[in-house]
């Protein structure tokens, strides 16, 4: 079960003053994989936060499935996975797993546990601590954790950032089939043009902080994706296209530093 | 690496532990022999003669010992039980926080030495008021810890939580629970000697059996070879209960028990002098509340169980209140002659001691193991033996305070100085800049905030430390009027003095922790938040 996302005049002003989100209105349609890109800081993570409910939005509201985001989350039909794999260092990676299902109430199988470590790649790595394993796995397990609970939300921050290049590729190109298989509405940051042209069927760029809504670009690349499309001509148009509506707005000179 | 720790590996060039393992052996050497020629002093006991003295007096001892550790393991417990409950409750409950913590520290603040013999008349003869200051003496070391690691994790294990739309209770079972226990450690191996400390001042006030009744009968018939051999096993006993709370956390942990210095900087702080104030208010209030409820609730005898009321008209409308109020002052005024000077000596040692070693990298090593193991020792029941060394004037008393102060300042000041990012101290090395600069412009910054936070904890732990001397030793200041009063059952005095030290302990307190926020503000406004 895949569930729609609407953020309806959403925004976000800190105490103090700084605006992060100007008002937005963004529709997200069931079962499909949106991307959100834009500069550094300029609050596509907050917008990420807002959908998640571990923000309340400032002004407007944001509903999933016609109900707030709170609701969605108590019913465990919502999963979020950060830069950083934020694993517990004392679980196993099976132990790490079993973590989300008992925070969403869920049953623990065995079996399906099982195949969801062999499924991210993570064979034979069930038992160890995450101080064991790679950056990359760290990140395997960590989405094996969001996937656990089969979300009908799949929130995903920047999930492939924290790693090197070549990982980021693999891990890239290994992952979202496992997800695309499942019914799940999915939401990705990322400042990573290409991966989000590789991943998403739409891209939303925002604008420097305060964000809003740049540009709404459609992907209609066929699916499965493969790592050889970024060879295409129309892959690279539409990491052109994006490129174009993320430098507008962006002085050179104001370059921001990476987070 | 670049700090200077790296360089000192233990066992790196040979010669340096058979020099180490020298140094206790030449220590004992030169003890024993200044003992032999001291003989005719009466201050100074052999270890030859400490030694006979324990193999002769061995059931003495033991019973004693064993009598003042049942009571110091049942408080410990009772007291890091008390400890858990209250970071719990602060875990689940945020607003519940500024309360919460200034219930703790103003419990902590209460004189031992006085809340002993209140207790003994609660209690009666028992062991229980041995225990209930154990117990007293140990939940604050572990709370304030409990309080830091409890938060220290990364906020994103607190959405993983979130995410999933569970609450403040699920977050404590599934996540900061564990990663608190580290923590626990570290509150437990200081509250072990702790818990030994409040046991024997229990025993001070009128106990019949245990370690603390043998020191009281060893001092007052001046037993050399007994006041050493009492506060060796004290110490030994202390030293060995925290090695072994260390070992056994280490076969469980991974990661070592972390160095906590003082409680963090409230979650829920800030709002400004308006709100720090009504919060002041709202505490205090609370706590007089809960004094007069413990009692009514306890249904004491009003003859020494004695409210705020009370406490109040003894020195303000009764006909002896003048009396009182002179007392008290006379008393206070004492009292401060020795504590102000041996806190601030203690501060300054130990923070320049640390310094010093700093600049020494070999020694620097080693030192802050060595310093830690050290802060176990209970200062207090080696009181005796200062006053042995340095007489009942005023140089004992200041002496001891100074000691009290200066072992968790050194230890301290050694971590935050050791606290200097590498990567700053690169930045230096690349210009070549000498280890003075370092010190100057890297590592004492980066040191005032453990110095603050050791500057803190130990204005209760100097007012414990003179007012056992006073009690003990000297017979003046409020040490003294507090254990007169017990004996003479003026408990309108008694519980008047106890008030009187609690505030000040508080205001102590919290004047370091305006000048806490003044000093950081200007030299690492990052620690503020």
């Amino acid at each position: 079960m895949s569930v729609p996302v609407t953020c309806t005049a959403a925004s976000k002003t800190y105490p103090g003053g700084l605006t992060a989100v100007s008002p937005v209105n963004i529709s997200l349609a069931p079962g499909a994989t949106t991307a959100l890109v834009g500069p550094s800081g300029c609050g596509k993570s907050t917008l990420l936060r807002m959908i998640a409910g571990l923000e309340e939005p400032s002004t407007g509201t944001i509903t999933i499935d016609g109900l707030p985001p709170s609701e969605i989350s108590r019913r465990g039909d919502l999963s979020i996975a950060f830069q950083d794999p934020s694993l517990l260092p004392w679980r196993s990676v099976r132990k790490n797993i079993e973590l989300a299902l008992d925070l969403a109430r869920r049953p623990k199988v065995t079996q399906d546990i099982d195949e969801l470590i062999q499924l991210v790649g993570l064979d034979g790595f069930a038992d160890t601590k995450p101080a064991e394993l790679s950056g990359g796995m760290r990140q395997r397990a960590a989405i094996a954790r969001a996937l656990a609970t089969k979300p009908a939300l799949l929130l995903l921050d920047e999930p492939f950032g924290a790693v090197d290049e070549l990982t980021r590729q693999q891990l890239a190109e290994d992952l979202p089939a496992i997800w695309e298989a499942g019914d799940t509405t999915t939401l990705l940051v990322t400042h990573s043009v290409s991966e989000a042209v590789m991943l998403s069927d739409r891209i939303l760029v925002l604008s420097p902080r305060p964000a809003t809504i740049a540009a709404d670009i459609k992907i209609d690349l066929p699916r499965p994706r493969r790592s050889e499309f970024a060879r295409l001509p129309e892959f690279s148009a539409h990491v052109d296209e994006v490129f174009a509506f993320l430098s507008q707005g962006v002085p050179g000179s104001r370059a921001k530093a990476a987070q | 690496m670049s700090t200077g720790a790296s360089i000192a590996t233990p066992g790196g060039t040979g010669w340096q532990p058979r020099v180490a393992a020298m140094g206790p052996v030449l220590l004992v050497i030169g003890w024993e022999l200044a003992a032999r020629l001291l003989t005719d002093a009466h201050v100074l006991a052999a270890p030859s003669a400490i030694l006979l003295y324990l193999y002769e007096n061995a059931g003495l001892m033991s019973r004693a010992l064993g009598v003042t550790l049942t009571n110091a393991a049942v408080g410990f417990v009772l007291g890091n039980t008390a400890a858990i409950a209250l970071a719990a409750l602060v875990a689940i409950w945020p607003a519940s926080e500024r309360t919460v913590r200034g219930f703790a520290l103003l419990i902590f603040c209460l004189p031992l030495v006085a809340t002993g013999p209140i207790l003994r008349v609660i209690f009666g003869p028992g062991p229980w008021p041995q225990i209930v200051l154990a117990a007293l003496a140990v939940y604050y070391t572990t709370f304030v810890p409990l309080l830091v690691g409890l938060r220290a994790l990364p906020s994103n294990w607190l959405d993983l939580v979130s995410s999933y739309g569970r609450g403040r209770l699920a977050a404590l079972v599934h996540v900061r629970a564990r990663a608190a226990i580290p923590y626990l450690v570290a509150g437990l191996q200081i509250s072990a000697p702790a818990a030994f400390l409040g046991a024997m001042v229990g025993e001070f006030t009128g106990a019949e059996r245990g370690m603390g009744v043998l020191t009281i009968r060893a001092m007052r018939g001046m037993n050399v070879e007994m006041t050493w051999a009492l506060a060796l096993v004290a110490t030994a006993v202390s030293v060995g209960w925290y090695v072994a709370i260390g070992a056994v956390a280490k076969r469980f942990l991974e990661d070592e028990p972390p160095v906590i210095l003082a409680a963090p900087n409230s979650e829920t702080s800030g709002g400004g002098w308006r709100r720090t104030v009504v919060q002041l208010v709202f505490v205090s209030l609370m706590v007089l509340i809960a004094w007069w409820g413990f009692l009514k609730v306890l249904g004491l005898n009003p003859f020494f169980a004695k409210g705020p009321l009370d406490v109040i008209q003894a020195v303000t409308t009764a006909s002896d209140a003048a009396t009182n109020r002179d007392t008290l002052l006379t008393a206070l005024a004492e009292t401060s002659v020795y504590l102000v000077p041996g806190y601030i000596a203690g501060l300054t040692v130990g923070a320049m001691l640390a310094m010093l070693v700093v600049m020494v990298p070999m020694i620097a090593g080693t030192a802050l193991p060595v310093a830690i193991a050290l802060r176990s020792v209970p200062i207090i029941t080696t009181a005796p033996l200062i006053v042995l060394l340095l007489g009942r004037g005023a140089a004992g008393t200041i002496v001891l305070v100074a000691v009290m102060v200066f072992f968790p300042t050194f230890v301290a000041c050694l971590h935050g100085l050791k606290q200097a990012p590498g990567r700053i101290t690169d930045v230096f090395d690349v210009f070549a800049a000498g280890p003075l600069q370092k010190l100057v412009r890297i590592r004492i910054p980066a040191m005032l905030p453990a110095l603050f936070a050791a500057a803190k904890i130990n204005v209760p732990a100097s007012v414990l430390a003179v007012t056992v001397v006073e009690w003990l030793a000297t017979g003046n200041g409020l040490g003294s009027v507090m254990a007169l009063s017990a004996s003479l059952s003026d408990y309108d005095m008694l519980w008047s003095a106890v008030a009187l030290v609690a505030i000040l302990s508080v205001l102590g307190y919290g004047a370091v922790g305006l000048l806490e926020r003044r000093v950081l503000g200007i030299y690492a406004p990052e620690q503020l938040k």
